[in-house]
């Protein structure tokens, strides 16, 4: 989903509320500790009694316990095997009432990309944008696809977009608009065939102003 | 005695692989290389010595083959050093050879003609005269497509190969870097002026939101 | 178990993504190659068997590699791409109790997870 969930329920039981859940995960998030998060998909749920536990594909434990942070439960281990499935269970006074099997690899969602910089090269008449991510010093999802998303200011829905596996992209000043404000941002994805799942959220805005004038490249 | 000979081991694309070691220990001995490869029946002395003040430094042997190969260095009455390997640990891939460029709009896509074994890394460098660090793109074979690119603007291209670490280990070699070629409006150039990077070079403050 | 029918692309990924950095965390910094005597295996289903039997087998001066993370990931792999593999039981409280003993990691369990390290870079290699 473009939340960053991956969804459905199993039990179709019409007198049960609608228990379905989503849950993404965040690997070595801090040091070698990952991230479990998981939430209703009706935010109106009265979730008071209920909760979550993943049961499988974990490290010399069979189940793991998920704690309550208001409406999202939350688990940090270093036990996720990362390799074979899992199950997480909705309970309600310890009996399930809701499962469903997903692979911690496969619903992963990366850290937004941070410190976005926009540097206008006079020369080269172009932009040279510049970010980091955090995930270039992990050990297990290296490899991201990352989205740039510019746009003119107060231009609704007029969002350009590149993707780029590296950090660093050129912008023509021939394609944008002299004397402009703009602002730009960026999001990244898993791009191996191992670790797969979600878009992260976007990084803080960039704002920037074109030159007045499109000059010509020095020869 | 493995310490003070500090054998070193390449192996040239398996095609060759060069073992070297440190004589100085044993001044004016010419030290033998005895080795036999896993898919050897029987041991065999070096045939092809490297020399150094004309006594023996090392051996070039023929190894076409992923495998391990066991060597040992005697001064003729002692051992002074036995040693197996597997001869992917220190390979040296060539460097790539035939560099195609294909521009569409402001991509270009590099290709070359794969090695014949698995696991490695083609590394395409560019940059253009406007640029001060070569940007890199990986691949697992060797087509490559960077895009966002200025037709406008002169690149300098290189290329070479790695090895991946999960299967040839942390001691191999990176090729030699291919010949720079040039590209400008999709067309292959003799060179690329270099530039006096940034005469104008402005840093455009912006606000983070 | 003849290990002809696995789905030798899909245990090679798991090791590269995941197996392979436990082998590296357990070695701590130690390099296979400080090791002589690398173990050869021929083709994918050989190098498996031989990476089963170093991983799951204790033998004289290491008996504990059976519990550590590469095992678990290695024994979760093989049970999930080998048609029929049963995978080795390893009940969590065996392990937990064995766990004091294995603080000290055996210069001969080293030398086994070094032969290991060397099958499954071989195994990636051809498979």
């Amino acid at each position: 989903g473009e939340s960053g969930y991956a969804q459905n329920g199993e039990f179709e039981d019409a007198e049960l509320d609608d228990y379905s859940f989503s849950c993404y995960s965040q690997l070595e998030v801090d040091g070698t500790q990952h991230l479990l998060t998981c939430a209703f998909d009706d935010p109106d749920i009265n979730s008071t009694n209920l909760e979550f536990e993943i049961c499988g594909a974990l490290l010399n434990v069979k189940c793991l316990t998920f704690d309550k942070l208001q409406d999202m439960y939350v688990i940090k281990t270093k036990k996720f095997l990362l390799i074979g499935d899992s199950e997480i269970y909705v309970k309600l006074g310890g009996k399930n009432i809701t499962s469903k099997k997903l692979n911690i690899v496969e619903i992963v969602k990366p850290e937004a990309p941070f410190d976005i910089r926009v540097i206008y090269r006079k020369g080269a008449n172009d932009f040279l944008v510049t970010f980091n991510t955090s995930h270039s010093q992990k050990k297990y999802v290296k490899e991201l696809m990352h989205e740039v998303a510019y746009r003119q200011e107060k231009k609704e829905n007029d969002w350009m977009r590149v993707n780029l596996s590296s950090t660093k992209l050129t912008l023509l000043q021939r394609k944008l608009q002299p004397d402009a404000m703009y602002e730009i941002k960026v999001r990244s994805i898993p791009n191996a065939n191992y670790f797969q799942g979600f878009w992260s959220e976007w990084s803080p805005t960039f704002h920037f102003r074109t030159p007045e004038i499109t000059g010509r490249m020095d020869p | 005695p493995e310490a003070a000979l500090h054998p070193q081991i390449i192996n040239f694309n398996f095609e060759v692989v060069q073992v070297t070691w440190n004589a100085s220990k044993y001044p004016g001995t010419n030290l033998t290389f005895l080795y036999k490869l896993s898919s050897d029946e029987t041991s065999s002395q070096c045939s092809n010595y490297i020399l150094q003040q004309s006594h023996t430094a090392g051996c070039f042997l023929e190894a076409k083959k992923d495998e391990i190969l066991c060597f040992s260095i005697t001064n003729g009455t002692h051992l002074l050093l036995t040693k197996c390997q597997w001869i992917s640990a220190y390979l040296k891939p060539s460097s790539p050879k035939d560099l195609n460029f294909q521009w569409h709009q402001e991509a270009i896509t590099v290709t070359c003609s794969d090695l014949p074994y698995k696991r490695l890394l083609y590394e395409i460098q560019y940059k253009s005269m406007f640029d001060t660090e070569w940007q890199s793109k990986e691949g697992e074979t060797c087509n490559i497509t960077t895009d966002g690119l200025d037709a406008e603007k002169c690149y300098f291209f290189r290329a070479r190969v790695k090895t991946m670490e999960s299967s040839y280990g942390p001691d191999t070699y990176p090729s030699d870097w291919s010949e720079v070629t040039h590209q400008q409006r999709g067309q292959l150039r003799d060179s690329c002026q270099e530039k006096k990077l940034f005469p104008k070079f402005i840093l455009i403050s912006g606000t983070v939101a | 178990y003849n290990f002809t029918d696995c789905d030798f692309e899909k245990i090679r990924k798991k090791y590269q993504e995941v197996i392979y950095q436990a082998l590296e965390k357990y070695m701590n910094g130690t390099k296979s190659t400080e090791f002589n005597n690398p173990i050869y295996c021929e083709n994918p289903p050989d190098c498996l068997t031989k990476i089963e039997r170093i991983t799951f087998y204790p033998t004289h001066g290491c008996t504990s590699l059976a519990e550590e993370i590469f095992a678990i990931g290695t024994n979760a792999t093989l049970t999930l791409q080998c048609p029929g593999y049963s995978g080795m039981q390893i009940n969590n409280t065996q392990a937990k109790k064995k766990r004091k003993k294995r603080e000290v990691t055996t210069n001969k369990c080293r030398e086994r997870v070094a032969y290991l390290i060397g099958l499954w870079r071989r195994f990636s290699r051809i498979s």
